[in-house]
């Protein structure tokens, strides 16, 4: 079977890729893992989806049902239930292996994947908290799904670690649950969330913050169940402060340190890896080094919101169709775009200077809290683009547009968060 | 009344069960955990030694060169997973290099088949990424790595197959001497009696000892910790890397694993608490410090997990594997620490056939089957067979680990097998699912429904391990 185009993923990201490539009259074929469509957005029961792209504030499932009734009037050929278990290119076509019960293994071939996989969480194991295994370690995502979606109460006493957005949530969610929530320790000086949870979550609910804090040993009691932490403040180098610690008696710990882009499917295909974003290395078109084969959302880049991933995606739809009517205009050359001391990463990591257009996207993150701040772009050491931002955030990604006029055809491109003087 | 008792269900135990269950004896196997394999069979390095290390003429050399032989009779007979890796014992100067010449001197005399010495850049030439400043390296090649728990899983089931009974969740909680043999208590009330007793209780055996008599030698728990690599960096070491031993033991060591991972460590520290096997921040950094003497360029980024395992090292300087001087028909596997998973295979039949002597009481068995079927690893198998098995189950082609890519009926086996586990972390150490890089932040929740589903019981009685050890607290909505 073959298709002009095969998304991987029915998240936000996946939807907005599909519906734009299908409304520009391309095959379209979706898959999607779970037996539902729109990802992770299924167990955000919370509000505040979509002030940016609806003007209005959903819910999860609200935000993603505005895209799975286009996608189904739009009648775009989807699977459910279906993993997708190998990918591999040979010339210049795909081929998707995807795994089923209903079909048992089969294999689809395509022009053109676009990935929206989405991501993962960070887990105990990969920040080396010490300690016993008891069970009661659990991603916040992990809680959430088991809350949200199954109605099970994984613990009454809890603690979270990380301030990320999920652990802001679940912590309300939880204590509206009738758990005792104890606090909230972040290792940073500063929150990992956005704002608004951070007052809507822990302030209006009496939760401690606990910045510069980070949990130094788990205890377990006799049946493998968490029984204890010991929590200790850390120095700016994030050592652990001798004589600091405190001792919390919970059953659960959420752990909420950060999502990583799953584009594990991708690993048999030799994508250049940014080891910054955890992710491939993408050009303006959201196409990697390979080609035909574009990344978006999640799997991109992580998002705090989800407006942006719609966004995302739909440009990066927008260009799988200039890509399948070969608008390219001239020969092939790129550029890198590095980010500077005071970025954490950017997107896209090349530019390809022969697809003409308007503006480029660029998503970025800090790696502090910056007043004042302006994006500078330079390029062959001359200041070629700067944009004020007034307030960063290493919790908030930012997206500015860089207009392609401004670009000269040769030399890389360095982008700098500076404070205005 | 039964013949023989065993106590403790890890490799050793387990190999015991299958050793005597070639005989017409009534063998019962206690376990005070909800599995197979849970204590120090769960966490340790996985390698079957070359015999390079003990003592020549200890029985720690003899068992461990004899049970390395063994595994390949048991790799076809109970499909046990072997990946025969090879080692490098290796030196960075010449001080080094002349403590090599000692344990070349002691694989000799242990008669290690193949081993040859390399020097750095030959040693490089094979494994890119050794550690520059290496300057010799042992070569041992009969070297091999296994999967630790299938290890006593195959030949429970095995056992089990040929009549041995098997009891988990229960803890034998006193032992008295009775007429013509033993009663056991397990779990402060139910009681069994028996003619023999195995003791192959690990860290605990001479605290169980100590039920009938003065145990003729003491337990001295030495903890090790691990890192645990991602599958994804398989091929960055092909073989064991092992330094020089220390008087801490083999020390920190680079051990490619069945499945992909990489393990690093062992530390070593003794302590005080029999059953403590925390992680620590100083026992992690030790891990890390070391290791970077063996290879250049550890991708540590690629941790997922650490754990801790105690080695049931003894006051005896030996595995002490003796019957009681007192009590006729108690028996001591005792100080069973490294290389006792090696040994394995030959501990059992070493007990009961020049220990005990079981052949001057009882009969063999003549329909003794030596074989076990093999777990199926779906996603390994060749497409023909992938085939053949979703045309006879479409559960074959749900994915439920994304990770591993455990398929939603080799959780169905896991939970009704003949061993099979009704936990979380059973079916994890089953078919891996939960092992990956996600570490079951994808899957649990899939594989949580799926046992209550074929149990039929609310998600509510879910256990992680321990029968204690529920999932969740309580439900928070009734469900429709
Ligand atoms: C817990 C949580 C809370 C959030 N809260 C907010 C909020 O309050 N406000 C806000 O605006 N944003 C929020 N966000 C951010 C936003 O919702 C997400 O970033 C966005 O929904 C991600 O969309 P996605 O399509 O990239 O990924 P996902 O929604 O994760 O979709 C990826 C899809 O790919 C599928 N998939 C993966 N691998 C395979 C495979 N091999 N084969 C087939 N299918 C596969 C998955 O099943 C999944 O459905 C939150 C995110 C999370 C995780
Ligand atoms: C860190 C570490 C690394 C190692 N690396 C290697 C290696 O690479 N190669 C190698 O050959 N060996 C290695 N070993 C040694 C090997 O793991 C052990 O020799 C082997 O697992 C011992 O098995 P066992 O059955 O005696 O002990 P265990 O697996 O501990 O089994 C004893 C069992 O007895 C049960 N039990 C205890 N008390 C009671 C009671 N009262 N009632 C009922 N049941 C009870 C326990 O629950 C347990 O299941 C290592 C060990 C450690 C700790």
């Amino acid at each position: 079977m073959m298709k002009d185009v095969i998304v991987i993923g029915g998240g936000a990201g996946g939807l907005a890729a599909a519906i734009e490539i299908h409304q520009a009259g391309k095959d379209v074929l979706l898959i999607e893992r779970e037996e539902f469509l729109g990802g992770i957005l299924n167990q955000c029961i919370h509000n505040g989806f979509g002030l940016e792209v609806f003007k209005e504030e959903y819910t999860g499932p609200e935000y993603a049902n505005q895209f799975i009734d286009v996608f189904l009037q739009e009648k775009i050929d989807y699977l459910l239930d279906t993993t997708v278990i190998g990918l591999k290119k040979e010339g210049h076509i795909f081929t998707v292996e995807t795994s089923n019960e209903s079909q048992g293994i089969e294999f689809y071939q395509t022009q053109t994947v676009v990935v929206s996989t989405g991501s993962y969480e960070r887990t105990r194991g990969q920040i080396s908290i010490p300690g016993d295994r008891p069970y009661g370690v659990i991603t916040a995502g992990s809680a959430q799904r088991y809350l949200n979606t199954d109605g099970l109460l994984v613990g009454k006493k809890v603690f979270i670690l990380g301030s990320g957005d999920i652990g802001l949530i679940m912590a309300r969610r939880m204590k509206l649950e009738g758990a005792e929530v104890l606090g909230v320790a972040e290792i940073m000086p500063h929150s990992n969330g956005l704002n608004r949870n951070i007052v809507q979550c822990l302030n209006d609910f009496d939760i401690p913050l606990y910045l510069s804090h980070t949990v130094t040993e788990i205890i377990a009691d006799d049946h493998q169940r968490l029984s204890k932490i010991k929590v200790s403040k850390v120095d700016e180098s994030f050592r652990v402060i001798k004589g600091s610690e405190k001792v919390f008696e919970v059953d659960t710990l959420l752990l909420s340190i950060g999502l990583i882009p799953d584009v594990t499917i991708l690993d048999d295909l030799g994508v250049e890896i940014d080891k910054r974003t955890k992710s491939v290395k993408v050009n303006q078109a959201y196409e990697t080094n390979i080609e035909g084969l574009f990344v978006c959302g999640n799997a991109l880049q992580v998002h705090d919101l989800v407006d942006n991933v719609t966004l995302e995606s739909k440009r990066a739809g927008q260009a799988v169709v200039r890509y399948l009517n070969k608008d390219k205009v001239k020969e092939n050359h790129t550029l890198s775009l590095n980010p500077g001391t005071n970025l954490a990463y950017i997107t896209p990591q090349r530019l390809d200077m022969g697809l003409e257009q308007e503006n480029i996207s660029l998503s970025f993150r800090s790696r502090k809290k910056m007043e004042k701040a302006v994006c500078k772009i330079y390029q062959n050491s001359q200041l070629i683009f700067e944009k004020k931002l007034f307030f960063v955030l290493p919790a908030e990604m930012e997206t500015i547009q860089l207009p392609f006029k401004t670009i000269q055809d040769q030399g890389d491109l360095k982008v700098e968060l500076e404070v205005k003087s | 009344m039964y013949d023989f008792i065993i106590i403790g269900a890890g490799v050793i135990g387990s190999s015991v069960a299958r050793e005597l269950s070639k005989y017409q004896a009534k063998t019962l196997c206690l376990e005070k955990e909800n599995d197979v394999a849970n204590v120090q069979s769960l966490a340790n390095s996985a390698i079957i030694h070359a015999g390079h290390n003990p003592e020549p003429g200890s029985l720690k050399a003899i068992l461990s060169i004899r049970g390395n032989l063994l595994y390949d009779d048991w790799e076809k007979d109970l499909h046990i997973p072997l990946l025969r890796t090879g080692a490098f014992v290796v030196a960075h100067n010449k001080e080094e290099e002349s403590k090599l010449e000692d344990i070349l001197e002691t694989s000799r005399k242990n008669k290690v088949p193949n081993y040859e010495i390399l020097s750095g850049d030959q040693a490089r030439k094979i494994e890119p990424n050794l550690a520059k400043s290496i300057t010799k390296v042992l070569s041992l090649p009969s070297t091999k790595v296994t999967y630790p728990w299938e290890v006593a899983f195959a030949c429970m089931e095995n056992a089990i197959d040929n009549g041995v009974e098997f009891q988990k969740n229960k803890l034998v909680t006193n032992i008295s001497v009775i007429d013509g043999g033993f009663e056991i208590e397990v779990n402060h009330k139910e009681k069994y009696r028996t003619k023999n007793v195995i003791n192959a209780a690990g860290v605990d055996s001479s605290n169980l000892g100590a039920f009938i008599e003065e145990p003729p030698f003491q337990i001295k728990p030495r903890k090790g910790e691990y890192f645990v690599l991602d599958k994804r960096v398989e091929g960055f070491m092909k073989h064991v890397i092992y330094p020089l031993p220390s008087d801490k033991g083999k020390g920190v060591l680079i051990t490619p694993q069945v499945h992909g991972n990489i393990l690093l460590g062992p530390s070593s520290e003794y302590i005080d608490d029999l059953h403590k096997a925390k992680t620590t921040d100083e026992g992690l950094a030790y891990i890390k410090k070391h290791s970077t003497a063996l290879a250049e360029n550890i991708p540590f980024h690629m941790i997922i997990r650490s754990f801790a395992g105690i080695r049931s090292t003894s006051t005896y300087d030996d595995f002490y594997i003796k019957e009681s001087s007192e009590n006729k028909g108690f028996y001591y596997l005792g100080g069973i620490e490294s290389p006792g998973l090696t040994a394995a295979p030959a501990i059992g039949p070493y007990l009961v056939n020049e220990v005990i002597k079981v052949k001057n009481n009882y009969h063999p068995k003549a329909d003794f089957n030596p074989y076990r079927s093999q777990r199926l690893e779906f996603h390994r198998l060749p497409w023909q067979e992938k085939k053949k098995l979703l045309d006879e189950d479409p559960l074959y082609g749900r994915i439920i680990c994304k990770c591993e890519k455990i398929t939603e009926k080799e959780i169905i086996d896991a939970i009704h097998g003949p061993l099979g586990s009704h936990s979380i972390k059973g079916i994890k150490k089953r078919v891996r699912a939960g092992a990956g890089l996600c570490q079951g932040g994808y899957c649990e929740e899939k594989i949580m429904k799926i046992i209550a589903r074929e149990l039929d019981i609310s998600p509510l009685d879910l256990e992680y391990d321990d029968l204690k050890s529920k999932l969740f607290k309580e439900e928070t909505k009734v469900k429709k």
